[in-house]
């Protein structure tokens, strides 16, 4: 959820002046304070609110969330991180990774990292939360709890939580209903105390009696009492009756009230939260804030939302059983519906509208909020609502049956989408997917601009359909389309088209193409202001430059990205690490071991929660690469597989592929072989582009068997593949595996290679290859594919170190500065320079860090 | 197909509750019970009753399936 998180929502309830304390209950909930888990736990009407807020009191480090049924697995989150912010200043990146491990694990690194303070984390009304995400994050939070946090749920239904386990452990402290239940001496208490009644005893014995010591039912019966002077009849009268308790004493109340008060009541029931104006326009009159006040005065059951006393609400029990004496509440929620529309409150005014089944009405609203909505990217919210509008109300609505569709999508429900874009296209009599300049007579539109925007909105979400069937030609043709359609200013429709052509070109191997369309797209999302997108679509970029062989221009995308987001607000923008971790592949590519190392150390530095999806898979494979140990490149694989998030792109290489070309970089032909048979595949399989990777990885475990027939024939198809897709990058891993295969010459692959720089795609592969780099014309480059060896890299320089340059280097080595370095070494600093300038070229690096390194790896200190 | 139920709740309901549980027949029974009968689409509309019944803190007493022929 991105929509603005609610004060009140996080507004702790305050111990109410003059309320009756209850020892008994405080020191149960205190020896939840030495357990992960305090359960409070009974019906609606029990107390909980009130006995956890008593207890608390004036605690500091409390972090306090009301949920209610419009939470859900987004908001849950939200609202508990800034709650925890709120009582102890915790700042956490961790929020858009949760309630994903990564950002669990975050978060609660965060939270150990609090400076000692016990932090208490109240969830009230916890049964309120659907979606089973919140639980198990919640379980897995409990779990790891740290020392000086505890977490208190207040609910009415047991919580699917690992309840046994805590209770075996010790880390769980529960109040239940019986606990709960007012005994007879805190009945008579609190209606001397509270209610200011004095009863006889077998009164206070008959009242505690009957409502069981209901806190709810107790409280209605000793304001139906108030100001009585036969409460003794009263209550005989009530404990003879069979009628449910507190519809019985609701009837009590309301029959005692003045006419105005009751009328007040019975009115606002029908709001969920109450404001003074909001609360005349319900009722007609003018006298709300002043009835808010009287009514918390009088213990009327209205639950302050804030601490200004601005907002309110009803006890939930009340409120239902106010409800049920509402005959005709319809135009109520219609007024209240006009007041929150004009406050700008549409999405809870689109509630009351349904709640008052105006669906015209409704309808109208959610038109007009869902533009701003979209924006915000909070189109998950609209499902529930449009599945409330009849279909013959969608049906004269084609903006909000779009909508409507963009909503199904989101959440992956494709089941009625054509059909509902036909319908709509008919509807509007759509030619050729243009709609006419003005709805069609019969037609409902409220949002004009949205008007003009749904026939590239209509064509996306059919390419998205086809994308969604595997139709990758369709998918295409439709994102044209779109395009087409789209007015020019439409930046978020336009990105969106070129992107599902861009991936529907990948998916086919038309690697140029969807070059060009995620380089349009890139240029739509900078001008719509999705800069948190742009990084996400440089590794495609990138990725697809690298296949091409053009390595430069991968860079460019890294850096153009890296560039375009410095300064944004916020920066540096999740997704950040992801162009680091991608450098270090280029620079690996070109034999830059060090500075890959340097660009890795960029990313960790960041931290994980600048990560998008892919990064954490991204991230561990590329440590694999640099890693010369078995155990911990295969360790960083498995990770990887287990994080292997391919956000939407094609599947192009798979994580165990990259174990079975592991497996064979350190001999291990048998294992890499299971898992061709495991995937089943042949040197005669039908070449397509996202298995290349694959069929690649297959050539090698042939040459690594011996098999160099089977292997040549597959290689020469691959060649052609690639050759004829432009994929000049992978061209050239397929020729130097050729000429390993035949023991041919790698001249082509060394031309190919030589522009851009690939260097790993050679030296990766060993002895074999340097032999058959030595039968080619010593030039600079294959000299350089010569000098970069690996596995086992050189002991010596091919140009020493001279004895001042070891100097300068021991010294790099240290904290000093360039200026101080050269005071050591009692030299200016230009002179410093010069020596620094020729350790970097003869180490073959660019930076001080790189130099270190590089030193390191070669044994120089 | 519709399933037929008769909840059980204590306490005596006026018929005012009637429409808070559309569609369904309050009996009270001398022993200071309600019984509700009527149908629910599914299990989880039996479900989401349940929960009403719950919410407005209605101790609850039994629920039997009631054969569907008698009912409606």
């Amino acid at each position: 959820m991105d929509g603005p998180l609610l004060e009140t929502k996080l507004h702790q309830p305050r111990r109410r002046p003059g309320a009756v304390t209850r020892p008994r209950l405080s020191q149960l909930l205190d020896a939840g304070l030495s357990a992960r888990l305090t359960l409070v736990c009974a019906p609606a009407g029990f107390g909980k609110t009130t006995a956890v807020a008593q207890w608390l009191g004036d605690r500091s480090g409390v972090a306090w969330v009301s949920l209610d049924e419009h939470d859900d697995e987004g908001s849950f989150w939200a609202y508990l991180c800034a709650a925890l912010h709120r009582a102890t200043g915790l700042t956490t990146e961790a929020l858009p990774l949760l309630p994903a491990d990564g950002g669990l694990r975050l978060l609660l690194s965060d939270l150990e990292a609090l400076p000692g303070q016990e932090v208490v984390v109240v969830l009230d009304d916890y049964h309120a939360v659907a979606g089973t995400e919140v639980h198990e994050g919640l379980a897995f939070l409990l779990e790891h709890l740290p020392e000086h946090l505890h977490v208190l749920l207040a609910t009415r239904a047991d919580p699917p939580l690992p309840l046994s386990r805590l209770r075996v452990q010790g880390e769980l402290v529960e109040l239940r209903a019986a606990d709960l239940r007012f005994t007879a001496d805190e009945a008579r208490t609190y209606l001397a105390d509270v209610m200011g009644l004095s009863l006889p005893p077998e009164s206070v014995t008959a009242l505690a009696e009957r409502t069981e010591g209901w806190a709810a039912a107790l409280q209605l019966a000793g304001l139906s009492l108030q100001g009585r002077g036969d409460s003794a009849d009263a209550v005989a009268a009530f404990a003879g009756d069979d009628r449910f308790v507190v519809d019985y004493l609701v009837d009590e109340v309301l029959a005692r009230q003045p006419d105005e008060v009751r009328d007040f009541l019975l009115q606002t029931a029908v709001l969920t939260r109450m404001t003074g104006p909001l609360c005349d326009a319900v009722t007609g009159r003018t006298t709300g804030a002043a009835q808010l006040e009287a009514l918390d005065r009088a213990n009327l059951f209205v639950v302050p939302l804030d601490d200004r006393r601005q907002w309110y609400r009803y006890h939930h029990l009340f409120r239902d059983m106010l409800l049920t004496h509402l005959t005709d509440p319809a135009p109520l929620h219609l007024r209240a519906s006009a007041w929150l529309e004009d406050s700008g409150d549409l999405p809870t005014a689109v509630e009351h509208a349904l709640a008052a089944h105006d669906q015209e009405r409704a309808a109208d609203l959610m038109e007009r909020v869902f533009a701003q909505m979209a924006k915000e990217r909070r189109e998950p919210e609209f499902a529930p609502w449009v599945a409330s509008v009849p279909e013959e109300v969608l049906a004269r609505r084609p903006v909000l049956a779009v909508w409507m569709v963009g909503a199904l999508t989101l959440v992956s429900r494709f089941d009625t989408v054509e059909a509902r874009l036909d319908e709509v296209e008919r509807r509007v009599q759509a030619v050729d997917g243009r709609w006419p300049e003005v709805p069609p007579e019969g037609l409902v539109v409220r949002d004009l601009d949205g008007y003009r925007t749904m026939p590239a909105m209509v064509q996306m979400y059919r390419s998205a359909l086809a994308l969604s069937r595997g139709d990758l030609p369709s998918t295409v043709a439709r994102a044209r389309r779109a395009l087409q359609l789209s007015p020019e200013g439409d930046h978020q429709v336009r990105a969106s088209s070129r992107a599902l052509e861009g991936l529907a070109a990948w998916a086919t191997g038309d690697l140029a193409s969807a070059e060009a369309a995620y380089t349009a797209a890139t240029v739509d999302l900078r001008a719509a202001g999705y800069l948190a997108d742009v990084l996400g679509l440089a590794t495609t970029l990138a990725d697809l430059r690298r296949a091409q062989g053009r390595l430069a221009e991968a860079e460019r995308a890294f850096r153009n990205a890296l560039e375009m987001t410095r300064d944004a607000p916020g920066a540096p923008l999740r997704g950040t690490a992801d162009m680091h971790v991608g450098l270090a592949d280029l620079l690996l590519d070109r034999g830059d071991r060090a500075g890959a190392a340097d660009e890795l150390a960029r990313a960790e530095a960041l931290g994980e929660h600048k990560g998008l999806p892919k990064n954490p898979y991204r991230a561990r494979l590329l440590r694999a690469r640099l890693t010369d140990d078995h155990d911990t490149a295969l360790a960083l694989v498995d990770e990887a597989e287990r994080l292997y998030n391919s956000d939407y792109s094609p599947h192009v290489a798979p994580v165990p592929a990259v174990r079975a070309r592991l497996h064979l970089r350190f001999g291990e032909v048998r294992a890499a072989q299971a898992w061709a048979r495991a995937r089943s595949l042949t040197a005669d399989d039908e070449l397509n582009y996202v298995q290349e990777y694959e069929h690649i990885t297959l050539a090698r475990i042939f040459l690594a068997s011996g098999e160099s027939v089977a292997a040549g024939g597959l290689l020469r198809r691959l060649a052609e593949a690639a050759e004829a897709g432009g994929r000049y990058g992978t061209l050239v891993e397929i020729l130097v595996l050729q000429a390993l295969a035949r023991g041919s010459s790698l001249d082509r692959a060394v031309r190919l290679a030589e522009g851009e720089g690939l260097v790993s795609v050679f030296t990766d592969e060993g002895e074999p290859v340097q032999r058959l780099l030595r039968q080619l014309p010593p030039t600079p480059f294959v000299a350089r594919l010569l000098r970069t060896e690996r596995p086992a890299p050189p002991r010596g320089l091919p140009e020493p170190l001279s004895e001042r340059e070891m100097d300068v280097l021991r010294l790099l080595v240290s904290d000093l500065d360039g200026p101080d370095i050269a005071r050591t070494l009692h030299v200016s600093l230009n002179t410093m320079r010069t020596h620094t300038r020729s350790i970097f070229r003869k180490l073959d690096v660019t930076s001080r860090r790189a130099a270190v390194t590089r030193a390191t790896e070669l044994a120089l200190l | 197909m519709s399933e037929s139920y008769r909840i059980r709740v204590r306490g005596h309901l006026t018929d005012r509750w009637a429409t808070a549980f559309d569609g369904f027949t309050l009996t009270r029974e001398p022993d200071g019970s309600t019984a509700l009968t009527g149908s629910v689409v599914d299990q989880s509309a039996l479900h989401g009753l349940l929960r009403q019944l719950a919410d407005l803190g209605l101790p609850l007493l039994s629920v039997t399936p009631v054969d569907s022929h008698t009912t409606s």
